[in-house]
């Protein structure tokens, strides 16, 4: 049936033949030289993988391209590094807007940092304040000649904001740097503010706020706030309330408390103000490399200051157009320092740091407004004549208490303390007061009131890099 | 007869193998022994060197997998110390480990300008690119070519790869559509044509150069040619600025022979006549260099060199200088010198970085006899 059917060449499938291998049967063993023909090809392929192996030992290079062809993509293969290389930025996404914090705007925060750690307490807590989303918040810190632990608590302190249980409180990018600038002016209050040590010290001070900006200013950020440590009290909504002005640079006023004897606040920041005449007039005359301070009876400029202008019941939204800018808190659009405006460590228009700063951006046609009376409190640090002043206060105090007592105990038995005695001592003390800013001279005070505008001698020492 | 048995032993096989085993020696032996440069890095160095989070600068690459916290919640970007006091800048980059950046405003896309970039020999794992294109259509297409060179680069032999590349997009229109040579030359288009190029080369530095860059190179996408060496060179000098002479290769058609002639005119040192000038313009006004309407009678370093007799380590103070190659110590950025996009003493860009750098109390050097090619349109 079975010849029949391939006769006919029809079936491929001969139907006796389905069980052909049966144990009662011979069957003959496959050839000897099949089988080794078979080793033959063993021994080649061994042979290959051999030298393969050798010749990826001998040349490394190779090992990228041919390792992946041969594992067939299964193997997780060296060559691909897990390492994500190129970034694709898009500028005019992060140009920033009224509404940052609805639409998502990256916001580097900078502070720079010399022997602060007694601020960073309370800095931190300004911080876990904010109100902005603190994961579109950069951090940036510049750690610079600090001889104290500035450092290491700066370190502790951001650790434990980024592992805080609550995930609404670790910021974005975290970035420390350490550069020491060989500061050599004090950062002491007293020759912080000395006139001669200023245009110097402005210029370090500018060249560290660069270097801070520089290294961490990403394609990403919409804004820039640079924030001193030193502020006591501000909005948590700071950044939230600058940023509505949509404007490119702003500033708010900067003033501070002062203890009751010295008139309980003061204007601070004198280096936010207006363009005057009289000071381009000066500008004009002074050399190339000179700079310009302001707040100082040696330059008289007689220019409007943003500090002078507060009216603790003005509309905080009020704003007025800046030509210098002090630095203690400034929201930026990211795009002014993009286009190239830095803080100049050098003589620009005859002024530097942030004063310098807000006359470049508006020689770059960026607008520079202040906000009158949208007031933050800076740091009271006591001078040494405040120190002293104090002192002598307390111990004009304890000796009046002791002779109190004494004079108390003497009439104990004839009559009972009056209340006029401490209506005395009030008015003693008022007049320490008014005789405190006073008796100092106009230099010492660090950051003067009107006078510093109304000694007119202005001495034209220029201060020369 | 024992001679005869182990013959007979003795396979083809196996004297294949010792054959190759042979060969194999042989190619150990003859193989260059470690090259002048360091050893490149190897994928765990890349891998070590790499960011955590996406979050960080972009001069480093940052691995694809994010770490998540126990509580499901991805984990907040790290604190990242930078040490810029250990950060140095020396005449021996290569050796140091010394970062650079090397950063082109991206007119046009060369193929030359790519192949050329690839085959510098500096340890590509401390290159990081940046790149910042206009958002035209002369733009976008130089992107789209750009973005298919780097793809091909970065998923090639791991030692050909740059550390990380970004690419920008500017956020402000060029003053000029048109690139075409003659109008892109033309005095009355050159104010506005360099303060536009001044924004796009600070947008470009200031957000791209990291905490750890010690160097930073501007080439000019139509630099399509430079020595292998060109960054182990220019570092060489240790300068802060220095800025090598930038010549064309062009068809001579009366010599029948290619020659070379010089392009970028804005290397120069000072002139009284140009101070003079200078002192009797406006705030607004630039100087231009190159422009017969404006004789300067500066001295151009383009016309130092002597051809017969080159010297590349002939180094010449310089007052202006050019961008299209332009080798910079990060510090100098970083102290804030940039390109104005204003008049700053008369000048602008490239120019005016060299007057910025100066005033910050920085050097700037040229080296008349080291040469880069542009392209010759």
């Amino acid at each position: 049936m079975n010849r029949h059917v391939l006769e006919k060449g029809h079936s491929a499938y001969p139907i006796g033949s389905a069980f052909k291998i049966s144990p009662n049967r011979f069957q003959p063993r496959s050839q000897p030289a099949l089988r080794y023909r078979r080793h033959l090809f063993q021994r080649l392929c061994l042979l290959g993988g051999i030298s393969l192996i050798l010749l990826l030992l001998i040349f490394p290079s190779w090992r990228a391209a041919v390792l992946p062809t041969l594992s067939f993509g299964l193997l997780a293969s060296p060559n691909d590094l897990h390492l994500q290389t190129v970034r694709y930025y898009d500028l005019s996404e992060v140009q920033g807007t009224e509404k940052g914090w609805e639409r998502g705007e990256r916001v580097l925060m900078c502070t720079p940092l010399r022997d602060a750690s007694s601020h960073l307490p309370m800095f931190f807590s300004h911080l876990r304040n904010l109100t902005y989303p603190h994961e579109l918040i950069d951090l940036a810190f510049l750690v610079s000649d600090s001889r104290d632990d500035t450092l290491s608590m700066l370190s502790h302190m951001l650790e434990d904001i980024q592992n805080d249980p609550n995930p609404k409180m670790p910021f974005g990018e975290i970035s420390v740097i350490q550069k020491d600038f060989g500061q050599k002016v004090q950062q002491d209050v007293e020759s912080r503010h000395g006139f001669e040590a200023q245009a110097n010290r402005r210029k370090l001070m500018a060249q560290a706020r660069n270097w801070l900006l520089s290294a961490t200013l990403r394609p990403t950020h919409s804004w820039v706030y640079w924030r001193d440590a030193d502020v006591e009290t501000a909005p948590f909504t700071i950044i939230e309330d600058l940023m509505r002005h949509n404007k490119d640079v702003t500033v708010p006023n900067v003033w501070r408390p002062l203890p009751d004897w010295l008139g309980g606040e003061q204007p601070y920041d004198l280096n936010s103000w207006q363009e005057s005449e009289t000071a381009l007039a000066l500008a004009d005359t002074l050399d190339e490399d000179a700079v310009i301070v302001e707040g100082y009876a040696e330059y008289a400029t007689w220019r409007p200051h943003l500090a002078y202008l507060r009216d603790p019941y003005g509309d905080p939204d009020m704003e007025m157009e800046l030509d210098g800018i002090g630095g203690v808190s400034i929201l930026a659009k990211a795009r002014v320092f993009r286009a190239g405006v830095h803080f100049p460590a050098f003589s620009f228009e005859k002024h530097a740091e942030t004063e310098g700063f807000g006359k470049m951006a508006r020689r770059m046609k960026f607008s520079v407004v202040g906000l009158p009376h949208y007031t933050i409190w800076h740091l009271y640090e006591p001078s040494v004549d405040d120190l002293r002043h104090m002192e002598e206060m307390e111990q004009e105090r304890l000796a009046r208490e002791k002779e109190e007592q004494e004079r108390a105990g003497s009439k104990e038995s004839t009559q009972p303390q009056t209340p006029g005695t401490e209506d005395a001592m009030d008015s003693e003390k008022l007049q320490g007061s008014a005789k405190g800013p006073a008796a100092h001279p106009a230099k010492d005070e660090p950051v003067k009131g009107d006078s510093s505008e109304a000694e007119g001698a202005a001495i034209m020492d220029t201060v020369k890099e | 007869m024992a001679v005869a048995r182990s013959m007979r032993r003795t396979s083809p096989i196996t004297i294949l193998l010792a054959a190759i085993l042979a060969f194999g020696f042989i190619c150990f032996v003859i193989s260059p022994s470690s090259p002048a440069t360091p050893e490149p890095a190897t994928s765990q160095q890349r891998q070590e060197n790499a960011a955590e989070h996406p979050l960080s600068p972009p001069t480093k690459p940052f691995f694809k997998s994010q770490a998540i916290r126990p509580d499901g919640h991805k984990a907040a970007p790290p604190v990242v110390h930078y040490d810029l006091n250990a950060l140095t800048s020396t005449s021996h980059s290569a050796a140091n480990g010394e970062r650079l950046l090397i950063l082109t405003p991206l007119a046009r896309f060369y193929t030359e300008y790519w192949d050329n970039l690839e085959k510098l020999s500096y340890p590509h794992d401390l290159i990081s690119l940046g790149f910042i294109a206009p958002k035209t259509a002369d733009g976008n297409a130089a992107v789209a070519k750009l973005e298919k060179a780097i793809a091909k680069t970065q998923s090639g032999p791991i030692d050909n790869r740059f550390a990380s590349i970004s690419i920008l997009r500017q956020d402000f229109e060029p003053p000029l559509k048109s690139q075409d040579e003659k109008v892109r030359h033309s005095m009355s288009a050159q104010k506005a044509r360099r303060e536009s190029m001044s924004r796009a080369r600070n947008s470009l530095v200031f957000t791209t150069l990291g905490p750890a860059t010690s160097w930073v190179l501007w080439l000019d996408s139509d630099v399509v040619e430079t020595p292998r060496t060109l960054i182990q060179d220019l570092t060489g000098y240790d300068q802060p600025v220095v800025v090598p002479n930038c010549f064309q290769r062009f068809y001579d058609k009366s010599k029948r022979k290619w020659d070379v002639r010089p392009y970028d005119f804005n290397s120069w040192i000072d002139s009284q006549t140009a101070q003079n000038m200078a002192e009797t313009m406006g705030p607004d006004e630039i100087l231009l260099e190159g422009y017969a309407e404006m004789p300067t009678y500066r001295t151009l370093m383009a016309y130092l060199p002597d051809m017969k007799n080159l010297d590349t380590r002939k180094m010449v103070a310089l007052d202006g200088v050019g961008g299209t190659a332009l080798m910079v110590k990060a510090d100098v950025h970083r102290d804030g010198a940039m390109f104005p996009a204003f008049p700053f003493f008369h000048l602008v860009e490239t120019e005016g970085f060299a007057k910025m750098a100066k005033r910050l109390g920085y050097e700037v050097i040229g080296v008349p006899d080291y040469f880069v090619y542009h392209y010759n349109e």
